[in-house]
C-alpha cells in the first residue's frame, strides 16, 4: 500500500470510528459543559491587558483642577487612609502635561498620545471610575483577571471556557499572546485554569520562536511521516480498545487529532502574508514600533474568525514609577494604532457585534508625582492607584459611544458610579451570555465562580 | 429564679397533643437540621437548640423567640430566608416543615423534657471509629480476606457481578508502578511469571515494598498532602533551599514504615521529638513576602497551617472560621483561634517583628559553627568582590580606548552580521579591534526577542547606517556629558543604550574566557595574588553546616479572636485548644510552650475520630484511584459520605490498633481480591454502576506526570537511581523576581528521579505542569488526570521524547538482532507484555513503510515513540 492510500483508508477508518463512541468523545471536548444561561451578545472576548497599571489622568480622565495644586500634596480629606506601594501620601501633585481633545460624535475626550483610539472613540464606552482593592502588581493582575488576590482560582478565559466551551475544532478555545519585552508579573497566574480541569487553561502563544510548544515536527520528520504514526498510535489504541472494552481512553485519540489539526492550523493562522497589505499596514505591521502588539491584535482577530472563546494579550509593561512621560508615550505609540485598528477591523468585518473587546490594566497611577528630580523633571513618574482608574469596552454587548462613571476633581478617588473589577467580570460574563452568580464550579466543599462573593452587571454600559 | 421558671413553662404546660407533635414533626427536624451546630457543646452563634433552657437562652445576638409577638420570632425568620440569617444553611426547609415549627413557635414554642434523639448531633465522621461487625456472606467463594467481604456485600445488594481475575502480567504492571512509580523491567515480567508458588505475589509485594523506590512514589503522595515545594511562591517566591531535606525525610519515613502518628506528630511538633527536619511540613508553605501589613502578612502565614494541618490531617476545613463561624460545619472563630494560639505562639520566621521577609533556618548542628559558616563566607564574598575590582577596571581602560570611535564599530558590526563578512579583516581595514568588533555583533544582530532602544538600529540600511551609528554615538556621549554634569550620582531614568554600553556585558567588555590573557601585567600580578588568597581562604572553610526550614517555639501568644479576620478588631481572648465540635474528652487548654506537642498527641489519640480514617482513605484513594470518600479532604458535611462506611471504618481501626503501619495497610489491601479483578467494564457494570462506587472492577488510571518522565528515563537504563540530595546548590537559583530564571531547574537536564527535581512555585516545570502536576500552592487531596492535546504535542514532538524514544531505540537496534524479537523487547519494556503475532506483523509493516529503511535508527525511534504516546503506556489497568 502507498502512503496515499493508507492515508485514505485511515481516514475512512476514521470516519467510522468517529461515527461511533467516537463522536461523543470528541464532542464533549470541544464543546462546552454547559449552554449560555441566556442569549449570549458575544461569542469571543479579547481582553487587551495593559500590564503595569496605565495612568488614567494621562490617557482618559482630564483633570484640568489638577494644574491648581500642581506641585503641593493632595487635600487631606481626599487622601483618607489611602496606602501606596512606594510614595508618601504627602507627595506632590503631577497635572497631566497632556492635552485632552473631543473627536467624533460623541465627544469622548481622550488623551494627544491615543490619537488613533480618540478617533474611533464612537465605538467604546469608556468607563472612568474602576476600583480595586489591591496596590500590588501580582495580587492585583490575580484580582483583575481571576477576582481574586490569591494564586489558584481560574482566570476569566478558563471560566468563559468552561461556561461555553469553544467553537473552533483546530486551535484551543483560550489562547495567550504577549507584547512589550516580557510577561507579566503575575506570569500563568492571568491564564490558569485553576481547580477547573486542565483543558480550560489559557494556552500560552510564544513571542518567538514557535508560537505553541511542540507544535513543529521533530527534525527530519514530515508532515506525512507524522500522519503516519498517528494512525499507528490509533491503531494501537483501537487495538488496546477491543481487548479491555475501555472506551473512555479511547477518547484520547481526538487529542492527538486536534494536536495533528493544530499543527496543521496554526501555521496558517499565523502566516499573516495573507491579510492584504492595507489590513497589515492598519495594524502597524510594517513599523517596528507597531508590530509586536499589531501582530498579536491582528492574530486576535484571525482566531475570533476561527472561533476561539478567549484571546488575552498581554501588554508589559505601563508600569512607570520614573520616566513616565518618556515611556507611556513608547507605550502608547506601540499599542495605540494597532488598538483602534482591531476595533475598525472587526466592526468592517461584522464581528464587532460578536466579539468584546476590554482595555485595561490592574490599577492606575497616582495623581501625585514619585521620583521627582527638579535638575530632570522628565524623569518624573507615578505610583499604583487602584482607587479610581480608567478602562474601555467595545463591542459585543456594550453601548458605543458613552462614558461611565466619574472621578473627584483629582481623578484620586470615585465620585459616581464605582464599578469594581469584580462588577467588570460580571459584566464581561453577562455579555457571554452568563449569570456570574450562577457559572460556579464546586471545589473542596464550596461553590466558587470568578465574582467571589461579589459583582453586579453593570447596566449602565450595556447596548 | 429563672431556670425554675423555665422548668415550670417548659414541663409543666405541654398537654399530650402537643407533646406529641412535637415529638412527630419539630424534634426531628431540630435533631436533624439544626443540632450539630447549635447544642449544648457547640453553641454555634451562642445558640442551642436542644433543650428548653437553650431556646429560652437564644442566641448570642438575643431572643430567637418573640413571646409578644411569636410570629415575628427571628427562629422563624432565619427558617423562612427572610433576613440576613437564613437557616439551615444548607438549604431551606420543605414548606411543610417550616409549617410545623411556624405552628409549634406560636403555640407557645413547649420544649417538653427528655425524649433527645439519640446521636442527634453525631455527624458520622466526628464520632470515633468503632470495628463494625464484618458481612457474613452466602457466597465466600470470592474473598481472599475481610476487605472482599465488606465489598461483596454491597454487590450482592446491588446485584452485580465481580470483573475476573487481571492477568498476571497485568498485575505485575499495576502494582509495579502503584508501589514504585516505575514500570516492571522486562526481566522482571519472566522472572514473575515464572514464580510457580502460591505465595507469587505476596513475595512481589515484599519486594517492591523493600525497595527505595517505594518511599519515592509514596512519599510524594504524602508531599501533595503537604503541599511540598522548594519556595515560597506567593508574591516574590524566594528559595527554600534546604526544603530538600524535608522531602528526604518523608520518603525515608516511608521507606522506613515510620509509624503514622509518630510521622504526624513528628511534622507537628518535631522540634520537640529530636526530629526538627520534619516540620519541614509546616514552615515550606507559599508566604507573601513584600507584604507591608506585618501582622496580617503574619496570621497569613498561621492560617496555612491552619489549612494544611485541618485539610491535610484532619479531613476537615476550618480556614473559612477566620473570618465567620464555619457556614457547613461546626466550627466557630473561637476554634479557630484557639487554634492559632498554637501556632501563632510558634517560631515562623527568623524576624517576625521586624523583617518578615527573612525565612528562618535552624542549624542542625551547633550554632556556632552555623555562625563560624557564615563569617568565613562572608570573607570569601568579599575577597571575590576585589577580584571583580580589578576586572572592572580593566574592562573601563579599554572601553575609554576604544569608545571615541563607537560609530565606527557598529558599522564595522553591521557589515559583519548583515553582510555576512568576516570579523577579521572588516577590523583590520579600518584598523579596529576584532573582539570589540565582534562584541557589538553579538549586541546588535537581533534575534528574536525585540530590544526597544535598538529598535531603530534594526531597521538600519546600508544608505542610513553611517548616519544611524554616528546618531547613537551622539545620543551616547550627549548622555555622558549631562552624567557629568550633575553632581547626583544615581539615576532612576534611564537611558538603556547608555547603559548596556557601559555596563559590565558591554559590546566593548573583555569576553569571560579572555578576561586573564587579555589583561595588563599588573593586573595579572594583582590578580595572581588575590587569586592564590581565595583559594587558600576556600581550602579552609569549614564545610557548610547543614540547615532546615524548620519551625521552633515562640513567644507564647495571648490570642484573641479577630472579628471578621481583621486584626484591628480584637474579640474575646481565646485559650489554645483544639476545636469543641472534636473534643472527646473535653477542650483542655494547652499549656506546655507553644502547645504543638500536645496538639499532635491529640491528633492521634485514640479519641480522634478523623485522624485515622483520613488516612486510610487516602492509602486507599493511592490504591485505588478514587476514596472511600471521595473528597479525601473533606470529611465535613460539605463533603462526600462514605461509598464503604463499614470498610472504612474497619480499617481505621486495624490501622491505629496495629501501630499506625502504612506498609501494613498495604499488604492488608494489596492481599484482597479487590486489588487483582481486571479493570474492563462491562454493560452491565456501565448500566448498575457507572462511577464505579461499588468497586466491583479495578479502576485504570492514567499515568501521573512523575511516571511519565520516570518511566521514559528507565526504558533504556539512563534512569539515575540516587536516593535524596539537594540537586541545586543553597546559593543558586536565588535570581530576580518575575523572570523565567525562576525555574528551579530544567528537568531535562538530570536523569534523577521527578520526585528530587527543586520545585519553584511560581514557575513549575512545563512539562510536569501539562501532566496535571500538583500546583504546590494548597494541600492537595486528588491529581486531576486531563487528557489534552498540548500533551498529545509533548509526547509526539518535544525534544525530551523524542530523544527518550532515540535512545531507546538504539538499544533495540544494538541489543536485538532480529526486527520481530526487537517488537518483542520493545512490548515488554513499553507496555509489560509479549506482542501478539498480528501486532508483530503490524508494526514491521510501519517500520518496512519507512522511508529510512527497516533498519534505520528513525523507523525505530519513531516506532518507539508511537508506543510511548499510545494509550497501553499512559494508562494502568
Amino acid at each position: 500500500m502507498t502512503r496515499i492510500q493508507a492515508a485514505h483508508s485511515r481516514r475512512q477508518f476514521l470516519a467510522r470510528w468517529a461515527g461511533g463512541f467516537g463522536a461523543s468523545a470528541l464532542g464533549s471536548l470541544f464543546a462546552g459543559q454547559q449552554k449560555p444561561h441566556f442569549p449570549a451578545k458575544a461569542k469571543s472576548v479579547i481582553f487587551l491587558f495593559m500590564e503595569g497599571g496605565p495612568s488614567q489622568v494621562d490617557l482618559f480622565d482630564p483633570k484640568p483642577a489638577l494644574v491648581k495644586w500642581n506641585d503641593q500634596p493632595l487635600p487631606d480629606s481626599l487622601r483618607g487612609n489611602a496606602r501606596f506601594a512606594f510614595i508618601q501620601p504627602n507627595a506632590k501633585v503631577w497635572a497631566s502635561e497632556r492635552t485632552f481633545r473631543r473627536q467624533g460624535a460623541s465627544g469622548i475626550e481622550v488623551s494627544d498620545w491615543l490619537p488613533h483610539l480618540a478617533a474611533k472613540s464612537d465605538l467604546i464606552t469608556l468607563v472612568r471610575s474602576v476600583v480595586s482593592d489591591q496596590v500590588n502588581h501580582v495580587p492585583g493582575q490575580l484580582m483583575l483577571q481571576c477576582g481574586s488576590p490569591l494564586a489558584g482560582r481560574p482566570s476569566m478565559g478558563a471560566w468563559a471556557l468552561y461556561g461555553l466551551g469553544t467553537e473552533s475544532q483546530d486551535l484551543p478555545g483560550f489562547v495567550v499572546l504577549f507584547s512589550g519585552g516580557r510577561a507579566p508579573q503575575a506570569s500563568g497566574g492571568i491564564y490558569t485554569n485553576g481547580f477547573l480541569p486542565s483543558a480550560y487553561q489559557g494556552t500560552p502563544f510564544r513571542s518567538s520562536g514557535d508560537p505553541v510548544l511542540h507544535l513543529s515536527n521533530a527534525p527530519g520528520f514530515d508532515r506525512a511521516a507524522q500522519r503516519q504514526r498517528i494512525d499507528l498510535i490509533r491503531d494501537l489504541n483501537e487495538q488496546h480498545r477491543l481487548r479491555t472494552g475501555d472506551a473512555e481512553i479511547a477518547s484520547r485519540v481526538a487529542s492527538y487529532e486536534l494536536a495533528f489539526r493544530m499543527q496543521a492550523e496554526a501555521p496558517a493562522l499565523l502566516d499573516l502574508s495573507k491579510e492584504t497589505a492595507a489590513t497589515r499596514a492598519s495594524y502597524g505591521l510594517d513599523s517596528p514600533d507597531t508590530r509586536q502588539f499589531g501582530s498579536n491584535c491582528l492574530l486576535a482577530r484571525r482566531m475570533v474568525e476561527r472561533g476561539v472563546r478567549f484571546i488575552l494579550l498581554s501588554h508589559a509593561s505601563w508600569d512607570d514609577h520614573a520616566d513616565l512621560e518618556k515611556n507611556h508615550a513608547r507605550n502608547c505609540l506601540m499599542t495605540d494604532q494597532p488598538a483602534a485598528a482591531l476595533l475598525e477591523d472587526l466592526r468592517q468585518r461584522g464581528l464587532l457585534d460578536s466579539t468584546l473587546v476590554v482595555w485595561g490594566g490592574e490599577f492606575g497611577r497616582t495623581p501625585m508625582v514619585q521620583h521627582e528630580n527638579p535638575t530632570r523633571p522628565e524623569t518624573r513618574g507615578r505610583d499604583h492607584h487602584p482607587y479610581a482608574f480608567s478602562m474601555w469596552l467595545a463591542g459585543g454587548g456594550i453601548a458605543r459611544g458613552r462614558v461611565h462613571g466619574k472621578t473627584d476633581d483629582f481623578g484620586f478617588g470615585v465620585a459616581e458610579d464605582k464599578v469594581h473589577v469584580h462588577d467588570v467580570q460580571a459584566t464581561i460574563l453577562h455579555c457571554l451570555g452568563l449569570d456570574h452568580e450562577k457559572l460556579t464550579f464546586r471545589f473542596q466543599g464550596r461553590d466558587f465562580r470568578l465574582t467571589d462573593v461579589e459583582g453586579s452587571v453593570v447596566k449602565q454600559i450595556l447596548a | 429564679m429563672r431556670s425554675i421558671l423555665i422548668g415550670i413553662w417548659a414541663a409543666g404546660t405541654v398537654s399530650a397533643q402537643t407533646g406529641e407533635f412535637f415529638e412527630r414533626s419539630v424534634r426531628p427536624v431540630f435533631a436533624e437540621q439544626c443540632q450539630t451546630c447549635h447544642n449544648a457543646k457547640v453553641r454555634m452563634g451562642g445558640l442551642d437548640l436542644t433543650s428548653a433552657e437553650g431556646v429560652a437562652k437564644g442566641a448570642a445576638s438575643g431572643a430567637v423567640i418573640d413571646r409578644a409577638d411569636p410570629g415575628s420570632s427571628r427562629l422563624l425568620r432565619a427558617i423562612g430566608y427572610d433576613g440576613a440569617i437564613k437557616m439551615p444553611p444548607s438549604g431551606k426547609l420543605s414548606d411543610e416543615r417550616i409549617r410545623a415549627i411556624r405552628s409549634w413557635v406560636r403555640d407557645g414554642a413547649a420544649w417538653p423534657a427528655g425524649g433527645a434523639v439519640p446521636g442527634a448531633t453525631a455527624f458520622w465522621s466526628f464520632v470515633p471509629p468503632k470495628a463494625p461487625v464484618v458481612p457474613k456472606l452466602r457466597n465466600e467463594r470470592w474473598v481472599r480476606n475481610d476487605i472482599d467481604r465488606f465489598l461483596a456485600a454491597s454487590w450482592e445488594a446491588a446485584r452485580v457481578t465481580p470483573a475476573a481475575a487481571a492477568g498476571r502480567l497485568t498485575l505485575l504492571r499495576r502494582v509495579t508502578f502503584d508501589l514504585t512509580g516505575l514500570p516492571p523491567t522486562p526481566e522482571q515480567g519472566s522472572e514473575f511469571l515464572a514464580d510457580q508458588s502460591p505465595q507469587a505475589f505476596e513475595n512481589l509485594v515484599e519486594r517492591l515494598l523493600a525497595s527505595p523506590r517505594y518511599g519515592e512514589r509514596w512519599g510524594r503522595h504524602w508531599l501533595d498532602v503537604a503541599r511540598y515545594a522548594d519556595s515560597t511562591g506567593a508574591d516574590e517566591d524566594h528559595r527554600y533551599p534546604h526544603a530538600w531535606r524535608y522531602r528526604d525525610y518523608v520518603i525515608d519515613a516511608f521507606n522506613r514504615d515510620l509509624p503514622y502518628d509518630r510521622f504526624v506528630t513528628e511534622q507537628i511538633a518535631g522540634d520537640r521529638t529530636g526530629s526538627i527536619v520534619a516540620t519541614g511540613f509546616l514552615a515550606l508553605g507559599p508566604k507573601l513576602i513584600a507584604e507591608r501589613d506585618k501582622v496580617k502578612a503574619f496570621y497569613d502565614i498561621v492560617d496555612e497551617q491552619i489549612d494544611v494541618v485541618s485539610r491535610g490531617i484532619l479531613g476537615l476545613s476550618i480556614s473559612c472560621a477566620r473570618c465567620h463561624d464555619h457556614k457547613f460545619d461546626p466550627v466557630s472563630t473561637r476554634d479557630y483561634y484557639s487554634l492559632a494560639a498554637i501556632f501563632a505562639s510558634t517560631k515562623q520566621l527568623a524576624d517576625a517583628e521586624s523583617n518578615p521577609s527573612k525565612l528562618y533556618f535552624t542549624p542542625l548542628g551547633p550554632a556556632e559553627e552555623a555562625r563560624r559558616y557564615q563569617e568565613h563566607q562572608a570573607k570569601i564574598a568579599a575577597l571575590e568582590k576585589e577580584i571583580e575590582a580589578v576586572y572592572t577596571k580593566q574592562r573601563q581602560r579599554r572601553a575609554e580606548k576604544l569608545r571615541p570611535r563607537m560609530a565606527d564599530y557598529m558599522q564595522a558590526a553591521w557589515r559583519v552580521y548583515a553582510k555576512g563578512e568576516k570579523a577579521e579583516p572588516v577590523a583590520g581595514e579600518a584598523g579596529l579591534d576584532a573582539i570589540a568588533v565582534q562584541g557589538w555583533v553579538r549586541y546588535l544582530k537581533p534575534h528574536g526577542e525585540r530590544i526597544a532602544h535598538l529598535d531603530r538600529w534594526h531597521a538600519v540600511t546600508e544608505s542610513t547606517v553611517g548616519v544611524l551609528a554616528a546618531e547613537y554615538q551622539e545620543d551616547y556621549q550627549r548622555e555622558a556629558a549631562e552624567r557629568r554634569k550633575s553632581t547626583a550620582r544615581k539615576y532612576v531614568g534611564d537611558n538603556r543604550f547608555f547603559t548596556d554600553v557601559n555596563g559590565a556585558a558591554s559590546p566593548f567588555a573583555i569576553p569571560e574566557k579572555l578576561r586573564d590573557a587579555m589583561a595588563s601585567p599588573e593586573a595579572k600580578q594583582e590578580l595572581a595574588s588575590l587569586r592564590a588568597s581565595l583559594d587558600e581562604l576556600r581550602r579552609a572553610s569549614p564545610p557548610e553546616p547543614p540547615l532546615a526550614c524548620a519551625v521552633a517555639e515562640g513567644k507564647q501568644v495571648r490570642q484573641q479572636v479577630f472579628r471578621r479576620g481583621d486584626h484591628n478588631q480584637r474579640g474575646d481572648t481565646v485559650p489554645r485548644a483544639v476545636p469543641a465540635i472534636l473534643a472527646v474528652d473535653g477542650q483542655p487548654e494547652f499549656r506546655e510552650g507553644s502547645g504543638r506537642l500536645e496538639l499532635a498527641r491529640w491528633l492521634v489519640s485514640p479519641g480522634n475520630p478523623l485522624t485515622a480514617r483520613v488516612m486510610v482513605n487516602r492509602i486507599w484513594q493511592w490504591h485505588f484511584g478514587e476514596g472511600l470518600v471521595r473528597t479525601p479532604s473533606n470529611f465535613g458535611k460539605t463533603g462526600e459520605a462514605p461509598t464503604h462506611p463499614e470498610l472504612l471504618d474497619y480499617l481505621a481501626v486495624r490501622f491505629s490498633e496495629s501501630g499506625w503501619s502504612i506498609k501494613a495497610m498495604h499488604r492488608l489491601i494489596l492481599s484482597s481480591n479487590a486489588y487483582r479483578m481486571r479493570s474492563a467494564s462491562s454493560a452491565a457494570h456501565e448500566e448498575r454502576d457507572p462511577e464505579n462506587r461499588l468497586l466491583a472492577r479495578f479502576p485504570r488510571r492514567r499515568l501521573d506526570a512523575e511516571e511519565i518522565r520516570d518511566a521514559l528515563l528507565s526504558f533504556d537504563g539512563a534512569l539515575d537511581l540516587t536516593v535524596g540530595g539537594a540537586l541545586q546548590k543553597m546559593t543558586e537559583g536565588n535570581e530576580k523576581p518575575f523572570t523565567n530564571g525562576r525555574l528551579g531547574m530544567d528537568p531535562d537536564s538530570t536523569r534523577r528521579r521527578t520526585v528530587y527535581l527543586p520545585l519553584r512555585r511560581s514557575n513549575l516545570p512545563g512539562a510536569l505542569a501539562l501532566f496535571d502536576f500538583v500546583d504546590s500552592v494548597t494541600t492537595a487531596e486528588v491529581r486531576s488526570r486531563t487528557n489534552v492535546a498540548p500533551q498529545a504535542l509533548y509526547l509526539m514532538n518535544s525534544p525530551f521524547v523524542t530523544e527518550r524514544s532515540a535512545s531507546f531505540a538504539g538499544k533495540l537496534l544494538s541489543g536485538v538482532p532480529m526486527p520481530a524479537a526487537r517488537v518483542e523487547r520493545a512490548y515488554r519494556t513499553v507496555f509489560g507484555r509479549p506482542p501478539q503475532a498480528d501486532e508483530i506483523e503490524r508494526d514491521l509493516h510501519y517500520i518496512h513503510g519507512f522511508p529510512a529503511g527497516p533498519n534505520s535508527l528513525e523507523a525505530w525511534a519513531s516506532y518507539c515513540q508511537a508506543l510511548i504516546a499510545s494509550n497501553e503506556f499512559i494508562y494502568v489497568r
